[in-house]
């Protein structure tokens, strides 16, 4: 009960600083968070519901998720404003592990995309969909896979044939255990016998960089990435949705190649487990009135997200059936790696006797 | 880039950053990077553009600062202008602080534009260039980093070494920065994401400091009492432009190198004006060349260290260590990318250089006197003040308490290095880029399908280590070593 009533808190303390929300707004976000929780559902929501979102500030799911918050507050969708907290690192498993173990009231809530799926089947999380209750699917953003301007791979079937000729040769940088990975898993396993060799390459800059650079020879980006960074000297060989996308209606598909991969990002709210039904609804019903200003439309349209609403049972369906999709997918062991981690604390070691051998050296001269 | 600066907002932030600055700059007991670690926090309620502004004007304030405390009091109010007081000092004493003030205000503001026209020039390019190092350079890179950390400074080698790799030990509880997979973290749920990097700097240099203070006496301000004219005329500057360009070039080049921070820069540049001076005996008895060498060469390091900073995303000292994680914690990556999607981040900061340095000649021009008043005020007053604000700082972070105990954690280790004579500064970059290397070790690894042969074969790769392991394995020369302490 602590926790439950403390939480809040300090999102409407962050909100303050974050100053998305503007200082008295948080401040009338802070007295209503220190109201004790009243009890009946009839009243929910009694106080503002935080929304975790398992990434740093400034990132994609986070500018995703304050497009909702902007659209919420603005157009008076709910009694209390949604708050975004920002819990990133480890991939996001930090903010999903905060929310699996929050309480069940609908209170705390979470906006995370395919990456709840894939830290569980890479073993970076023991939790997974099943662990959450899912609220409502709110975005979908296709994906490109991409080779650099000078590379002499013209079609997305060249580059299979050749990753099927010399397995394990061409370097395709991901994003180890992302959603970004899986999309380069499905392509690699939509043409049996071609093999890629995966590196740790980040974040969407880092991709590109290193694609530019020449260190890696194939990578995935989100469509609207594509958009923003063709420019810099890259293109694009087939994107992974089932049909053409509209921003990029010249580029075929990976099926359209003889290639049988399909992949994209979800975007996902996600309860605690034990969540009440109604409440669930409740904040479904939230966003899918958000999902309809014009606001939210321009913005999703802007980053090249297609508004796609599910909620209930179709919803169900959609998490299982990526779950079972994902499960398909067998993970090649990487390389053996060093344990820095025990070669820096010899190291340590080795340095605190060498400075404590000079320092009683220099006593004693 | 003009379109950003004629916001007032953004000018008001340039006025407020470089004032600050120069004030923590000129107590002793605040420094730079203690201002810039509490004031992070505070920026996350602003735009990017604007928290870069207010970032940078601090960090040339508080660059400039030393100066006036140095030559007043005798007292340095930042490491990077302890070689002023061995001249500015004298001077006042001579009945010429005026003079001694003017000399080093504009050295200052030289220094500052010489090295502002080096970034300028430079940082792009670099950034173009930076494409070519793959994850091998990377890590190289990142080694030869810490093999420079070690060889420079004021403490021996292994103290360097120990300090750097303690730092680099610090980084690695958490998530493995390539696979993802926790090690250390003990069962914590926080410790998934690691030490975070504000609670560790706060801690080692605020709480630190404090820690360390506690157990010395307050020394006493020795101030000198006669007025005479900050106003150097025109023509009193021409015989002093070799020494001018000459410790601005080599303010620069350290400031580029990594974790070499504005105390050696200044220290370098003033042996070099004594090397090549006509009046070498004059040098810690009022030299007006010492004033400008080491005034030129301190603010000349702030864009050097930012080249590399923006270009490469790799820190060249504590503050831009700091920095980074401002650019971080607002979405923008360093690199090409930077100049070519956030184009406005380059030129604030680029464009704050220019302005705070104009603007800190204005202030310290005319402010100078008023400002030494500062450093009287007694640590009594001061230290619960900065506690409280660690405090807040560390908390605000992502309010979790588990960072306040990091803060205090760090703290002690702080302490206890200072105690110990281990320097922080390898500390804390081995700390920032220890993830670095680390993600483009592995990286590389799963190219190479687990071969390291790369790290050697490749030649800018292999030059960076040759050159590393040619700087740890180099005798150590003590004797020469000019000794300072921060």
């Amino acid at each position: 009960m602590r926790k439950a009533f403390k939480v809040p808190v300090y999102s409407s303390l962050l909100n303050l600083f974050m100053a998305k929300a503007s200082p008295t707004q948080a401040l009338i976000g802070l007295c209503l968070a220190l109201i004790p929780l009243s009890g009946s559902c009839d009243d929910f929501p009694s106080r503002p519901i935080t929304v975790i979102v398992p990434f740093n500030a400034g990132g994609g799911s986070d500018i995703f998720t304050r497009i909702f918050q902007k659209a919420i507050r603005e157009n008076n969708l709910s009694p209390h404003p949604l708050v975004v907290e920002n819990q990133g690192g480890a991939g996001g498993t930090i903010g999903s592990r905060i929310t699996k173990d929050a309480p069940p009231d609908g209170h705390i809530i979470m906006c995370l995309h395919d990456g709840i799926y894939t830290a569980q089947h890479y073993g970076n999380a023991d939790w997974g969909p099943d662990d959450f209750e899912p609220i409502a699917a709110t975005g979908r953003s296709g994906v490109v896979i991409a080779v650099a301007e000078d590379s002499e791979y013209i079609s997305l079937a060249a580059l299979m044939a050749e990753a099927k000729e010399r397995p394990y040769e061409l370097v395709f940088g991901t994003n180890l255990g992302a959603p970004n990975h899986y999309s380069a898993l499905f392509v690699q396993n939509g043409k049996p016998g071609s093999k890629f060799r995966f590196t740790q390459t980040g974040g969407g800059s880092n991709r590109l960089n290193q694609l530019i650079g020449g260190h890696v020879d194939v990578t995935g980006f989100s469509v609207a990435e594509y958009a923003q960074y063709k420019e810099a000297g890259i293109r694009a060989l087939a994107v992974l949705s089932e049909e053409r996308e509209p921003a990029l209606p010249d580029l075929p598909t990976a099926l359209e190649q003889g290639v049988d991969a399909t992949h994209s990002l979800m975007q996902f709210w996600w309860a605690p487990k034990g969540t009440p039904r109604e409440r669930v609804d409740y904040i479904a019903d939230v966003l899918g009135q958000a999902m309809k200003t014009p606001y939210v439309q321009e913005r999703l349209s802007y980053l090249q997200i297609e508004p796609i609403f599910l909620t209930g049972e179709a919803l169900k369906a959609k998490v299982t059936e990526r779950g079972d999709r994902l499960n398909a997918i067998t993970i090649e062991t990487t390389p053996p790696l060093p344990p820095l981690h025990w070669i820096i604390l010899s190291l340590t070691i080795i340095f605190t006797v060498w400075v404590w051998r000079e320092d009683n050296h220099k006593e004693t001269v | 880039m003009i379109e950003i600066f004629t916001s007032p907002v953004v000018l008001g932030l340039i006025v407020i950053g470089t004032t600050l600055g120069i004030a923590v700059g000129a107590v002793p007991g605040l420094t730079g990077t203690m201002l810039i670690a509490l004031a992070l926090p505070l920026t996350y309620a602003m735009k990017p553009v604007q928290a870069l502004v207010l970032l940078v004007s601090m960090y040339v304030g508080a660059v400039s600062g030393g100066l006036i405390s140095a030559t007043l009091l005798r007292m340095p109010g930042t490491p990077a202008a302890i070689m002023t007081t061995l001249d500015g000092y004298p001077m006042a004493q001579a009945g010429k602080p005026g003079r001694a003030l003017g000399l080093g205000v504009g050295a200052s503001l030289v220094g500052g534009l010489v090295s502002w026209f080096v970034l300028w020039l430079l940082a792009e390019p670099m950034a173009d260039w930076s494409t070519l190092l793959g994850p091998f350079e990377y890590f190289s890179l990142v080694f030869l980093a810490m093999a420079l950390l070690a060889g420079v400074g004021d403490s021996t080698r292994a103290k360097g070494l120990l300090a750097g790799t303690l730092g680099v030990l610090a980084a690695m509880p958490g998530s493995h920065p390539a696979t993802g997979e926790l090690r250390w973290t003990f069962g914590i749920t926080s410790m998934n994401a690691g030490f975070q990097l504000i609670p560790v700097l706060i801690g080692l240099f605020a709480i630190g400091k404090i820690l360390t203070d506690i157990g010395t006496k307050e020394t006493k301000a020795e101030e000198s009492d006669s007025h005479d004219s900050s106003f150097i005329p025109f023509k009193h500057w021409l015989p002093h432009w070799r020494n001018l360009i000459r410790s601005s070039g080599i303010g620069t080049v350290i400031g580029v190198l990594p974790g070499v921070g504005a105390n050696i820069g200044s220290l370098a540049a003033y042996a070099a004006a004594r090397r090549s001076s006509k009046e070498p005996e004059k040098f810690g008895h009022g030299s007006e060349e010492g004033i400008i060498a080491s005034e030129a060469a301190n603010n000349a390091t702030v864009g050097g260290a930012l080249i590399p900073l923006i270009s490469l995303g790799m820190p060249g000292s504590v503050i831009t260590a700091v920095l980074l994680g401002a650019l971080v914690l607002h979405g923008l990556q360093p690199g090409p990318l930077l100049f070519r999607q956030n184009p406005e981040a380059i030129n604030a900061i680029i464009g704050t250089m220019l302005i705070a340095n104009v603007v800190m000649f204005l202030i310290m021009v005319i402010g100078a006197r008023w400002i030494a008043k500062l450093s009287a005020v007694p640590r009594v007053i001061l230290s619960p003040l900065v506690v409280l604000s660690c405090l807040w700082g560390a908390y605000a972070l992502s309010g979790r308490w588990f960072d306040v105990f990091v803060m205090i954690g760090f703290g002690f280790l702080g302490w206890l290095m200072e105690h110990l004579k281990i320097p922080l500064a390898p500390f804390v970059i081995g700390f920032v880029l220890a993830p670095v290397a680390e993600e483009n070790l592995c990286a590389g690894l799963m190219a190479s399908g687990g071969s390291y042969l790369p790290l050697l074969a490749r030649p800018v790769s292999l030059a960076f280590i040759v050159l590393a392991v040619f700087l740890l394995a180099r005798k150590e020369n003590n004797h020469k070593k000019l000794r300072i302490s921060s």
